[in-house]
């Protein structure tokens, strides 16, 4: 009598999983440049527009700043999502990735990471290209942090949008329609704690957006990670 | 400072307001009535054309049956007629 | 399609009574407010949508959850029924707080947070609607669906506290009283009836509407089963 063995190969950790989806993505964009390409200069072409549109001069550009930098990175990331999750659609790779015996969820993970650090070179480039265009010093930790978490919140609730409108006929046009109404609070507190940090306030005012968009961030994603199995099930 | 006189004269908004009320509520309520006829009648155009499906079905049905009973029966016969 | 029950034809009847009743105590008994004047009168039917506006969103978002735990489409059916109609409250809410502002603060809008959450809590209805519109396999639709109301649900309450928190933005006003006040006034009982008797109206239309939208929504259930159906 034989014993059965086992040829199933060990269930890869949720972790594992997770990152295996994030370098996919990282290694895929580091080879092609497509995604991250577009979504600079676009960056750079929307805070161009807004020198015309705006026509700041030097004391409304600190009152303003906040409010540009999150328009432009609110453009971008909407740029980037469509992207990353149509490629995905259009090379097939999304049925492929949903065969994997993975947590659905760590799909989720995965795709939110890689668009997040896209979004953060992004805003990275951004930053100095700004300071350097309008004069404006925004070297200034707590105003990076409050971008990071603005992302994150951002990212979040746009990778699980983006699931949904790249499996509807309207596609591109429909994630921004579906995203902006609801990242809302992410874009009133990101842009009010950075108007605070770069006006060098005290930390007690900035602490209210601050803690804001923290909750922001731990409720959608936790949300997220819950109902992301109904996106991709077919 | 002015004394405590009447309140202005906002009557014309409020027209205003009511009337724009009731015309989008009125709007909605029509709206509802026609989606509502037009499903009917999509269900009524639906139903008979599956009525008609199911006669045709019926009809191909009794044809295959009375085909296969001739053959059985004239199977029968020449059976009956070699013994 | 089954006809219409006994107690729905009695609720539409009921409706209508209300919705007259409603008007009656909004515009002749209760009395002209002392510093805005007529226009003041909008707000029983302002506040009226907005309230029944608002829980009709929650109640859609209870609804999708409900949906995703029981896979059941009738609680699709339900949801369609509540964002629609909501949709079209806060529509109305909208647009009586405009009509409200103009006069009082000389602005057709005013960046309060009530007002603007309502703004972009019709903006997220829309999107829902646009949403679905894309989608062509019913059961793929009603999941997309009551994922969105759940997202939108949890973030508009946050949108409302953002603002209402943060006050960043500013209204321009040319004219008297401050721009941020949320339109206060103290209440005589003639208006506190024509208030309350307004949000008991609003709730029954609703449940009227809502009702009878349901109905609705499952003949178009059928219709589109009926139509795959036929094309194999």
């Amino acid at each position: 009598m034989t014993t059965a063995i086992n040829h199933q190969p060990p269930r890869p950790s949720f972790l594992k999983a997770t990152f295996a989806v994030t370098w996919k993505d990282l290694t895929a964009e580091f080879r092609s440049h497509e995604l991250f390409s577009a979504m600079l200069v676009f960056s750079l072409l929307v805070i161009l527009i807004f020198n015309f549109a705006l026509e700041l001069d030097i004391t409304t550009r600190q009152s303003v700043t906040a409010g540009v930098l999150w328009v432009t990175f609110a453009f971008a990331g909407t740029l980037g999502l469509n992207r990353s999750m149509a490629v995905e659609k259009d090379r097939g790779c999304l049925d492929g990735l949903l065969l994997a015996p993975v947590d659905r969820s760590a799909i989720y993970f995965g795709k939110a990471i890689s668009n997040l650090v896209f979004m953060l070179i992004v805003e990275v480039i951004v930053l100095p290209v700004y300071s350097f265009l309008y004069n404006v010093n925004l070297f200034n930790p707590g105003l990076f942090l409050v971008i990071l978490l603005g992302s994150i919140g951002y990212i979040a609730v746009g990778t699980l949008l983006a699931s949904m409108a790249i499996q509807a006929r309207t596609r591109d046009v429909l994630l921004p329609i579906l995203l902006f109404p609801v990242a809302v609070p992410v874009l009133i507190a990101a842009v009010k704690a950075s108007e605070g940090f770069l006006a060098g306030s005290d930390f007690s005012t900035i602490y209210a957006p601050f803690s804001l968009l923290i909750g922001y961030d731990v409720i959608f994603i936790a949300v997220a990670y819950m109902v992301f199995d109904y996106v991709v099930a077919e | 400072m002015f004394p405590l006189d009447a309140p202005p004269d906002t009557s014309a908004y409020m027209i205003a307001g009511y009337t724009v009320f009731f015309i989008v509520a009125a709007i909605y309520i029509v709206s509802l009535l026609i989606r509502w006829h037009n499903l009917h009648q999509d269900m009524t155009t639906l139903e008979a054309i599956e009525k008609e499906n199911k006669l045709k079905e019926e009809k191909l049905l009794k044809v295959e049956k009375s085909k296969t009973t001739k053959k059985s029966g004239a199977k029968k016969s020449k059976a009956v007629k070699k013994k | 399609m089954q006809s219409k029950p006994l107690t729905l034809k009695i609720l539409d009847i009921a409706s209508v009574l209300a919705l007259a009743i409603a008007t009656y105590l909004a515009l002749i008994y209760a009395p002209e407010e002392a510093m805005m004047g007529q226009v003041q009168r909008v707000f029983y039917f302002h506040i009226g949508t907005a309230w029944t506006g608002l829980l009709g969103f929650l109640f859609a978002a209870g609804l999708g959850i409900t949906y995703l735990v029981k896979q059941d489409i009738k609680w699709d059916i339900a949801e369609v029924a509540a964002v629609e109609i909501s949709a079209v409250f806060f529509f109305i809410t909208i647009v009586l707080g405009s009509i409200w502002a103009r006069p009082i603060w000389n602005t057709w809008w005013t960046w309060d947070p009530r007002l603007t959450t309502a703004a972009i809590t019709e903006l997220i209805y829309v999107a829902y609607f646009m949403l679905r519109e894309g989608i062509e396999d019913p059961d793929r639709r009603a999941r997309f669906g009551a994922v969105y109301t759940l997202i939108g649900g949890l973030s508009a309450p946050i949108t409302f506290l953002s603002i209402r928190l943060f006050r960043t933005i500013h209204p321009v006003v040319i004219g008297s009283g401050d721009p941020n006040a949320t339109g206060t006034f103290a209440m005589t009982p003639r208006m506190e009836v024509a208030f309350f008797f307004g949000l008991f109206a609003f709730t029954v239309i609703f449940i009227d509407l809502f009702w009878n939208r349901i109905r609705m929504g499952q003949l178009a259930a059928k219709v589109e089963q009926m139509k795959l159906n036929l094309m194999h």
